[in-house]
């Protein structure tokens, strides 16, 4: 104990505690997500044995992983549904956070980390999607880059950054697989790390209304971290785990069919369900509004909406029920409701 | 509320279920990931025999110096070595028989290194530990502790009889198993 300073963090947990109040269970979202996220680094690790980065292997690794590999259907399956569990998660417990208002003084910079984590992994997704060198995954990564080549002024270096070159090719595939293996989780270990490390130091943030009500923060009722919080999240790890399994077996994530550079975009070609309501807002938008294209409307306008979230902590600084909050909750209903319709429209069409 | 004394064989039964429960995630958790790791079915050719891409006549030292380099049996590099009898043979426009063209799998049985024939000392050398084996594969000197593997070899006459001349000759490479 001594010699490794182990006291500490027992002093640490010891102290660490969690308020009780109605909304108590969207506490659970951040750990839902970290234990998530340590699925992925086992299960990627695990894939990286046997998967080869290139344009003429890629794909048949992949292949021989699904049919060949004992259980490789199975660790591929539950890395991809993983994944996508991992991304509902991190929007709910970004949502969650906003709706606690979380992020007041002075616990600003935990939600800039988040935010900057919750990127961060869709970077993950985009550069994972295209992995297994199928067609689906070649025409969502032309289409995503090209979007990226829509920014004004920087789009076409952007371009070149993202692709290696003019078109998607296999420095390309080599470019998102060093993306995904090496340089993001460099990146999410880094934020990741100040992130929890704020999330100890300023402890659980309590809502205002709770706390009020209470009579002060000190005042509103509370459990220990460890075990009684522990406990009630590793059951909704335990959950997760049999989620996974269930989807896994049922639903093997499919691998499609090769990629062919040449042929045309089959029909249907859609990003993963957590880039469709960007990608739906741009089929909807007229081809050129004011003179601009809409690419770049579309770009501007997400970027925009990114900046604001980012800054949340610094534009949302009135009282608890006062006008700027509620101009602002009018403004996050209203996104999340345009998320949910653009994804649900472009799922269905 | 008064804590109610719980019978100790009722607390023990849960503790134990729990105990097993967690193991039993374990194992099915391990148990696939371990089975993952398990290397699958080599891909290479299971080949029993194989026609050498060498004919007797072309086992000689190239313009460098550098004897004719293994060749894919069965996924190992398979060394052809022509005896110095055998070489003697073929300057003076006799026959072959069948002992003058040796195979070997040119894995050295020390540490995997691969093998090579040197035709001037009439032996075969393996550059990482100076290990040495004579024409037949027997290891004479240095760290190797078995002589080489070694394969059956059969030569060939293609076309009609009395078509080829000494040197010609088909290499059949086998192994028994």
């Amino acid at each position: 104990m001594e010699r490794l300073g182990l006291d500490g963090l027992q002093a640490l947990a010891a102290k660490k505690r969690v308020p009780i109040h109605r909304t108590t269970i969207f506490y659970f979202l951040g750990g839902m997500a970290l234990f998530l996220f340590a699925i992925q680094v086992i299960t990627g690790a695990l894939l990286s044995l046997y998967y080869k980065p290139s344009p003429d292997q890629a794909f048949e690794s992949v292949r021989a992983i699904m049919t060949e590999v004992d259980y490789g259907w199975l660790i591929r399956s539950i890395h991809s549904w993983s994944a996508n569990l991992l991304i509902g998660v991190l929007f709910l417990h970004l949502l969650t956070t906003y709706i606690m208002r979380a992020y007041r003084r002075p616990r600003e910079v935990t939600w800039i980390t988040g935010v900057l984590l919750l990127v961060v992994f869709l970077a993950f997704g985009f550069s994972g999607y295209l992995l297994p060198w199928n067609k689906l995954a070649f025409s969502a990564t032309r289409v995503g880059t090209a979007i990226v080549g829509a920014v004004p002024l920087v789009g076409e270096q952007l371009l070149l950054l993202a692709r290696s070159g003019k078109e998607v090719t296999g420095d390309t595939l080599a470019r998102f697989y060093s993306l995904h293996v090496v340089i993001l989780p460099i990146v999410t270990f880094a934020i990741l790390g100040v992130h929890l490390f704020l999330v100890q130091k300023h402890g659980m943030s309590v809502p205002q209304g709770v706390a009020e009500r209470c009579g002060g923060e000190d005042k509103v009722p509370s459990m220990p971290f460890v075990p009684d919080f522990l406990v009630r999240d590793m059951v909704g790890w335990y959950l997760a785990l049999g989620i996974l399994a269930v989807l896994a077996a049922l639903y093997p994530w499919e691998l499609g069919e090769k990629a062919d550079p040449m042929a045309s975009t089959p029909e249907g070609t859609k990003p993963e369900w957590y880039f469709l309501f960007m990608f739906q807002t741009l089929k909807k938008v007229p081809e050129e509004v004011w003179g601009i294209r809409n690419a770049v409307l579309v770009v501007l306008f997400f970027a925009f909406v990114g900046l604001v979230v980012v800054l949340m902590p610094f534009l949302d600084r009135g009282a608890p029920r006062g006008r700027i909050r509620r101009a602002f909750n009018v403004l996050a209903a209203a996104a999340v409701i345009f998320f949910i319709v653009m994804t649900a429209w472009g799922l269905w069409e | 509320m008064a804590e109610m004394p719980e019978p100790s064989s009722r607390r023990r039964w849960l503790l134990h279920s729990l105990q097993a429960s967690i193991a039993a995630t374990l194992a099915a958790l391990f148990y696939p990931v371990v089975r993952f790791l398990r290397p699958r079915e080599a891909t290479t050719s299971g080949a029993l025999e194989v026609v050498a891409p060498y004919t007797p006549s072309q086992l000689k030292p190239d313009s460098e110096g550098h004897w004719p380099r293994p060749f894919n049996f069965g996924g190992k590099p398979c060394l052809l070595v022509l005896t110095p009898d055998g070489a003697k043979r073929l300057a003076t426009g006799q026959n072959l028989l069948d002992g003058d063209v040796k195979a070997f799998n040119a894995i050295c049985t020390h540490l995997d290194c691969t093998v090579e024939y040197r035709p001037e000392q009439a032996d075969i050398f393996c550059n990482c530990h100076n290990g040495v084996y004579d024409v037949n594969g027997t290891n004479v000197s240095g760290p190797p502790p078995r002589p080489l593997d070694k394969y059956k070899v059969t030569l060939r006459k293609p076309g009609k009889p009395g078509d080829a001349r000494p040197g010609q000759e088909e290499i059949v490479v086998s192994r028994t198993t």
